[in-house]
């Protein structure tokens, strides 16, 4: 086996050291580092340009649409007030009391030896009925009689229509007036009636009730 | 146990590394990837709200059509409806339309004077206003009056008689004096 003599050992010995230099060997270890984050880092960049491209497509494309969805949304806004206010305004309509049919069934009920002084009626406030108070005279052998005509018979012709159909002598005063009726002097009576009822359809009676009305033999 | 022998100056120098290390991660992170990412994170969020927004106004543009076909009708009922009252003041155009309404009936000097106006607690209303009129017929036959009501109430559908008081007259004899009490709702201009 040949010897060998390592004449340069120092040299060596110092390079080796230079070698193992903690700092040279962090600063190489840095900027390896370094490069792997700039790798990211451009990795990330390209990312974010690529999201960007597509954000500034997608805002043209709004830009574009953004108009007419505002305009859609406006109408659509406009329509719906529309339907709401036609509906509540169809309902009002609809749920009006009329006074004429309740006037003409007024007069079918005057016989000739009633009259009719005076008539004030009024619609309680969101529909919940209506109050008419009737006053008049009626003469006949019994004018009292002749006034509890007039009630009954309107009765009957407003339960026809109406709900709830209530009517009361307020008041019943016999007169000393004598009045001529057909050619025969006949006394008169002073009356004031109250009407009270709902304007809207009468229910009609259950099969029960239907029954129970019906007359026994 | 040699190689974890380190001198002085070698421990010094393996700090200065520990040290650049920990400065480069932060300034990376800081300065560099941060922003970028917080960037990055804002356009997302910008686009997905666009991108919904674009989405939904696709569904937005179909309901409006949608609507407009289904409203068609209430939209002319709702024209008529408006249509029904004359331009401007309602107290320059509504007394003198009740005077010729009941000459045309046959009832001469009747007199609409406004009583007062209150506006709507309903939100749906909240474009109209309630009207209401004190209507003064001084001589009317009951027939007729019965009818020119009845037309009334038929050619007005937005108004509504709240009370009517009818009193005899003592001459002459067959006619009434006749007060009414009508609600008009009459949209605001």
């Amino acid at each position: 086996m040949a010897l060998h003599l390592n004449l340069l050992h120092e040299e060596i010995l110092q390079q080796r050291q230079r070698q193992r230099d903690p700092l040279k060997i962090g600063v190489m270890v840095l900027i390896a580092l370094g490069g792997v984050l700039f790798v990211y880092y451009m990795f990330n960049a390209y990312r974010t340009l690529e999201i960007k491209t597509k954000l500034s497509a997608v805002e043209r494309e709004w830009a574009k649409v953004e108009p007419q969805v505002t305009a859609a949304q406006k109408r659509s806004a406009e329509l719906t007030e529309i339907i709401k206010t036609t509906r509540v305004l169809d309902d009002y309509i609809e749920n009006r009391f009329f006074w004429a049919p309740f006037l003409q069934k007024v007069s079918r009920c005057v016989a000739p030896n009633t009259q009719l002084t005076s008539v004030e009626g009024k619609v309680l406030d969101d529909n919940k009925g209506v109050t008419v108070s009737i006053e008049g005279v009626a003469a006949g052998r019994e004018p009292r009689a002749a006034a509890e005509d007039l009630r009954q018979m309107l009765v009957e012709q407003l339960a026809q229509s109406y709900r709830e159909v209530k009517i009361e002598f307020k008041g019943l005063e016999d007169l000393d007036t004598i009045v001529n009726v057909g050619g025969s002097n006949m006394a008169m009576a002073h009356y004031t009636l109250t009407v009270t009822f709902n304007p809207g359809a009468p229910t009609k009676p259950t099969a029960a009730q239907a029954t129970e009305r019906t007359p026994r033999r | 146990m040699s190689a974890v022998n380190f001198k002085k100056e070698q421990i010094k120098k393996i700090s200065l590394s520990a040290m650049g290390f920990v400065f480069l991660l932060y300034v990376y992170f800081s300065f560099f990837l941060g922003p970028l990412n917080r960037s990055r994170n804002a356009m997302t969020a910008a686009m997905n709200d666009k991108q919904t927004k674009l989405n939904s106004s696709k569904d937005e543009m179909s309901k409006a059509t949608t609507l407009e076909h289904q409203a068609k009708s209430a939209t002319t009922r709702f024209a008529a409806l408006k249509a029904l009252n004359s331009e401007g003041a309602p107290i320059a155009w509504f007394p003198p339309r009740i005077k010729v309404f009941f000459a045309n009936e046959q009832i001469d000097k009747a007199v609409a004077r406004l009583e007062n106006s209150t506006a709507f607690k309903e939100a749906e209303l909240a474009g109209w206003m309630k009207y209401n009129w004190l209507i003064d017929i001084p001589q009317a036959d009951y027939s007729v009056l019965g009818k020119a009501i009845a037309d009334l109430e038929n050619a007005e559908p937005l108004l509504s008689i709240t009370k009517v008081t009818i009193r005899a007259q003592t001459e002459p004899g067959q006619f009434q004096a006749v007060d009414l009490v009508a609600t008009n709702f009459i949209q605001r201009k």
